[in-house]
């Protein structure tokens, strides 16, 4: 028997061809690690926010042709107005990312407003008056070269409105207002939280990951305090959300706590972190081709007789070439994982294997440090089940059908097809379809405690349900292939 | 030609389902005890089969592999015997059919077989390609002492070397005896005169076939030869030759199958 293995090594290893489709995988993994790094630098937001001048001009000269006091025109020449008007200030002040952030966010809104009033329908002069001096107000502000005034300022507001509520609170009894309070005050506290976070880990404002965590915990915050607010029981794809924003509020916290971007992926790190989800094809090509071709190609080209008028049984021979499948599928995965650690490594340096990966764990209800590698081999485990059953339906139906092409076809587009199908039964609240086996095939959704794709799915039962499309697929495999006459050829 | 010597050969070797009768070799059921019957046997079935991307010699270590004992030495042994020698790294691809047909036998004949089945060994082969094959296979008879099946429908090649012959037509066996009871069962005592004129000894001798302008055929036993020689040389007809007929294993497969009809 091993022997029957090892020459089945042997001739795969004395082909040309899995060298080659691991040197284009090579060539793949440097093309696609470049695009990463040069895609991923923290972009300034004048790259986002500032448009070339010969757009201002043609919108300046589109602005010329339209008339304010006609009706069709007046909507367009309110945006291109404002637009052109926020354009000139941004230039302005174009040497600060955190200036040209609360221009966007606090002093855009105002001159939208302000344009409505100047040239819309209901003409207000004292309105215009009133909004232009809240604008040159937060304009000189800008000049002082402070962004923690704005910081404090949204310290104080938010302080007040958590006074508000209280008071608000404590004047009523009705427990619905009471309810609407409560949910006001939990943004009110969490706007109160940012801009500490903001003063006193010195965050001003821009794109940087600290503000995009920030971004993600006010949102997460809210939405949870939307849905604890609700007085019924959550649905299941509701629960699927609501665990979801828990894990992006500890992780945000995590992020501003500790200044550490967890979520970078322009690093070794982090590209080994998302390795299947981003490489996962790449894998599956090779392996697929292994396991399609290993018996249909020796039907294919007469050498099977060679095998089969030896002294062994055809299950040996049959089973030898599924170990030796077994065996390519841990080399390939083992090469492809070096060869990115070398590609990224050189291109990101090794320094960021050293950093754990976060990961937020239902049971204990909080995150846990975990080594990369540790990471990748446990990663690795919950993809094994997909992998395998891949690689055996390319085995099964090139065993059955000598047939390579249509093997390989068959099992790609049943790798592709997964994300779609499980996204419909979600979708569509399909019950009966948690046995199918693309729902159960990746195990990685039961880890740290998440809950699975569906109601009622479990770990045992998605292991099991891979087991029986296993076995569904291998023993008529065996059978057919014990029974087969073998053609002229 | 769809007689059935491939699909006899694949039965005897258990690459396809026998649906009537036994194959024994070496006192084993091909169905039942496979590994034991088909230990001591080596093939080809059709055409040699062999890893083309592989060398002569990577070929050979992958058979080695499959049977316990085959050392280097038996291999370079093989090798000797089929003369490869100085080809065997190079890459099967690269071979000439006759090459490919010799590195099959050595395949074959690695583990020691004690029968040795053949599928059309010659196909394909130029006329010193199947002298060589021809040589190479009373070698391995003489010296291997194993014995040889071999399927063919070139009988001139089979007369050459064979002992025992079947004739499979349509599937059915015809006949299975040995080569030259066959072939005297079949011959007839032709006797074959070379004369001058064979229109004078034609009034002279009742039943004569006539071949060409000197040659006419005659059936009859020995002991009455002399007597004819009499009656020509009388009628002063001069007598060149006097030879028994040859016949070949070819007139006796006619004789036996009644010409080639696939029905």
């Amino acid at each position: 028997m091993s022997n029957l293995i090892k020459n089945e090594l042997v001739k795969i290893f004395k082909k040309k061809t899995i060298y080659i489709t691991m040197g284009v995988i090579f060539l793949l993994l440097i093309f696609m690690n470049s695009m990463i790094k040069f895609a991923n630098r923290e972009t300034s937001l004048a790259n986002y926010y500032l448009y070339n001048e010969s757009y201002i001009n043609s919108i300046k000269e589109e602005l010329k042709t339209l008339d304010p006091d006609k009706p069709s025109d007046v909507t367009t020449y309110i945006n291109l107005a404002t637009e052109i008007e926020i354009s000139e200030i941004m230039n302005k002040y174009k040497e600060a990312d955190w200036k040209l952030a609360i221009i966007n966010e606090r002093i855009s809104p105002y001159i939208s407003e302000r344009n409505t009033y100047k040239y819309g329908a209901e003409k207000n002069e004292t309105q215009v008056e009133e909004i232009n001096k809240k604008i040159e107000d937060l304009t000189s502000k800008l000049d002082r070269n402070d962004w923690k005034y704005f910081a404090e300022e949204d310290l104080e507001t938010a302080e007040q409105k958590i006074n508000e509520i209280q008071t608000q609170k404590e004047q009523t009894e009705d427990t619905q207002i009471i309810k609407n309070l409560e949910l006001e005050l939990k943004n009110a506290e969490v706007e109160k939280e940012i801009a500490e976070y903001r003063i006193n880990k010195n965050i001003p404002y821009g794109n940087d990951y600290l503000n995009r965590a920030i971004d993600n915990l006010q949102n997460a915050v809210s939405s949870i305090a939307g849905y604890d607010s609700l007085d019924r029981d959550l649905e299941y794809r509701e629960k699927l959300d609501y665990n979801e924003y828990v894990k992006q509020e500890a992780e945000s916290r995590y992020i501003l706590d500790t200044g550490i971007n967890i979520n970078e992926s322009g690093s070794l790190k982090g590209i080994l972190q998302d390795f299947y989800s981003q490489f996962g094809l790449f894998l599956i090509v090779v392996i697929v081709m292994i396991a399609g071709t290993i018996v249909s190609e020796e039907f294919n080209k007469g050498t099977i007789k060679l095998l089969l008028v030896k002294p062994y049984t055809r299950n040996k021979i049959l089973l030898s070439k599924f170990i030796t499948t077994l065996i390519m599928i841990v080399f390939v995965i083992i090469v492809t994982i070096i060869m990115q650690i070398l590609i990224g490594g050189v291109l990101f340096g090794f320094d960021s294997l050293g950093m754990p990966v976060v990961e937020y764990n239902f049971n204990t209800n909080s995150l846990q440090e975990i080594n990369i590698f540790v990471y990748l081999i446990i990663q690795t485990l919950t993809q094994l089940p997909m992998i395998i059953l891949l690689a055996v339906l390319a085995f099964a139906i090139s065993t059955i059908f000598s047939n390579s092409a249509l093997a390989i076809t068959i099992s790609l587009l049943g790798y592709m097809s997964t994300a779609i199908i499980n996204q419909l039964v979600m979708a569509y609240n399909l019950g009966f379809m948690k046995y199918f086996v693309t729902m159960n095939w990746d195990l990685s959704m039961y880890l740290f405690g998440g809950l699975p794709l569906m109601e009622g799915m479990n770990m045992t039962m998605s292991i099991i349900i891979c087991i029986a499309y296993f076995l569904i697929m291998m023993i008529p495999t065996f059978v057919i292939f014990k029974k087969r006459n073998i053609k002229n050829i | 030609m769809v007689h059935g010597k491939t699909t006899t050969i694949k039965l005897i070797l258990g690459l396809q389902n026998i649906t009537s009768g036994k194959v024994n070799i070496n006192g084993y059921d091909i169905e039942k005890e496979f590994t034991h019957a088909i230990k001591k046997v080596g093939a080809i079935v059709e055409n040699p089969d062999m890893y083309m991307y592989l060398s002569g010699y990577q070929n050979l270590k992958l058979v080695a592999n499959l049977y316990k004992g085959i050392t280097k030495e038996r291999i370079d042994e093989v090798v000797k015997l089929v003369k490869l020698e100085k080809r065997i790294n190079d890459k099967v691809s690269k071979y000439s059919l006759g090459m490919r047909q010799r590195l099959g036998i050595a395949q074959a004949i690695l583990h020691k077989p004690n029968l040795l089945i053949l599928d059309e060994p010659t196909n394909g082969l130029d006329p010193e390609g199947i002298k060589e094959m021809r040589e190479l296979l009373v070698t391995l008879a003489d010296k291997e002492k194993m014995a040889i099946l071999i399927s063919s429908h070139n009988l001139a090649e089979l007369d050459n070397f064979c002992n025992k012959v079947c004739i499979i037509k349509n599937g059915e066996v015809i006949e299975t005896s040995e080569i030259s009871k066959i072939k005297k069962e079949a011959s007839q005592e032709f006797k074959i005169f070379e004369v001058n004129d064979v229109n004078t000894a034609k009034k002279v001798i009742n039943d004569l076939i006539i071949l060409d302008e000197n040659k006419f055929k005659l059936n009859v036993p020995k002991d009455e030869v002399p007597e004819i020689i009499n009656k020509l040389v009388e009628n002063k007809v001069k007598i060149y030759e006097v030879k028994q007929e040859e016949k070949t294993l070819e007139d006796a497969f006619f004789e036996k199958t009644g010409g080639n009809i696939i029905e």
